[in-house]
């Protein structure tokens, strides 16, 4: 039976795809993926702490 | 969608000539356009067919769709929303999957050339730019061919437009901002973590009004936002004259309103419109809500200037520890040492002789 993407996911923030296995009707298993890595925990490595506020709010802007 | 006015569409939704005219006002206002500007805006917006545009999100936060769409004023943020015909975004769209894929091909292969692509987030160009994708398409290839097919290009935010907190140091995934990802492409920076929505509804009214984008500086921002300095349109700019300054979270000062700069204010590097329009439909901005600018609009911000709470070096001006009577004595002092350096001189050339103790 088929797998089906769904890619991408819209009317979240972030960019997600989410596979799934159908059997018949039904879903037998799914994967999802998020899609976009920017590696901010790299970033406040070594950073004033006081500062890091700044950064992990922006991880999403929702 | 793409066929009627700006106009026609305002009135379709309730909004009123006068509210219209408040607004084609308030936009020859933000670009620095004289008075007689206006006539021509409202006839533009009356007579040209909205323009067809699709938002684009690479290595974000969505806070610059957050930023647009949190427009308070109810008929900038009609104006905001129906300015344009918002054909693609994925933030707010319905369609998922091949659907919203499908709706950016259309305008990419219909409206070739004449729509206009919104950028927000930066294009990470490591690895072949693996770590950001949509419909198993990287970021940058995403960004060769909408941009490449686009009118203009709008970066949206810091991100978009240098890179941003996406290629904060060490930047992991070498984020960069679109007009270096995609060379040879027509467009516009507009960054600030977030953007100030009301700078976009500014470009895209030039557009609109005169067929073209408004005047650039070196960095592709638009001068009549980001030509002047945050340090000299501050609320707070006589208490740094006067030397009178927040010097711990909630102190005397803090309550009294006085300047930021022992607190990492980043004013005197930044240069953005933001003391002048502020947010939320122009309630405040940082500095009036109590924290230093962070120059959220200069580029490399985030390593550029130390940390957010380091004060810079080096700022003219800034007699942070006088009082005008201090500065006097300043003065005077470096007055007495000019004078001392030049009579040890001269003794030294053994024009002087040294006075004798007594």
């Amino acid at each position: 039976m088929p797998k089906i993407a769904i890619d991408p996911i819209t009317r979240i923030e972030g960019h997600l795809r989410v596979e799934a296995q159908v059997e018949g009707n039904k879903v037998t298993d799914a994967w999802s993926s998020g899609t976009m890595w920017r590696g901010i925990e790299i970033m406040l490595k070594g950073r004033d702490p006081r500062e890091c506020w700044a950064f992990t709010s922006r991880f999403c802007g929702v | 969608m793409g066929e009627e006015s700006l106009y026609e569409s305002l009135s379709r939704r309730g909004v009123s000539r006068r509210d219209f005219l408040k607004f084609c006002t308030a936009m020859a206002a933000a670009l620095a356009l004289p008075s007689s500007m206006v006539p021509r805006i409202v006839e533009a917006l009356e007579k040209k067919q909205k323009p067809y545009v699709v938002w684009l999100e690479f290595s974000d936060c969505a806070g610059d769709s957050e930023s647009i769409l949190r427009a308070a004023h109810p008929s900038i943020a009609e104006v905001v929303l129906d300015i344009i015909s918002l054909e693609y975004h994925e933030t707010i769209m319905a369609g998922s999957g091949k659907y919203a894929e499908k709706a950016l091909h259309e305008v990419v292969t219909k409206q070739k050339g004449k729509y206009i692509a919104v950028v927000e987030g930066a294009i990470p160009m490591k690895d072949g730019g693996i770590y950001c994708t949509i419909a198993g398409r990287t970021a940058l290839e995403i960004a060769r061919e909408v941009c490449g097919s686009a009118a203009a290009t709008l970066a949206v935010g810091s991100c978009s437009s240098w890179g941003g907190l996406a290629s904060a140091a060490p930047n992991p995934t070498e984020c960069v901002g679109v007009g270096k990802a995609v060379p040879g492409i027509t467009y516009v920076n507009l960054p600030g973590c977030p953007h100030n929505p009301e700078n976009m509804t500014a470009v895209i009214v030039h557009y609109l009004t005169f067929g073209s984008l408004p005047a650039l500086d070196a960095e592709h921002r638009p001068l009549f936002a980001y030509g002047k300095r945050i340090h000299d349109n501050c609320e707070r700019r006589p208490h740094f004259d006067a030397g009178q300054f927040v010097r711990k979270w909630g102190d005397e000062g803090a309550r009294k309103g006085w300047c930021l700069y022992e607190m990492g204010c980043k004013g005197p590097q930044a240069y953005f419109n933001c003391p002048t329009i502020r947010w939320n439909t122009g309630t405040s901005w940082p500095v009036q809500a109590g924290h230093g600018c962070i120059a959220c609009a200069a580029t490399n911000n985030w390593d550029a200037f130390g940390s957010l709470y380091s004060r810079l070096p080096n700022v003219p001006g800034a007699s942070y520890q006088t009082t005008a009577d201090k500065i006097g004595l300043g003065v005077a002092a470096v007055a007495a040492a000019g004078v001392a350096a030049h009579a040890a001189i001269r003794v030294a050339k053994g024009s002087v002789k040294e006075p004798e103790e007594k």
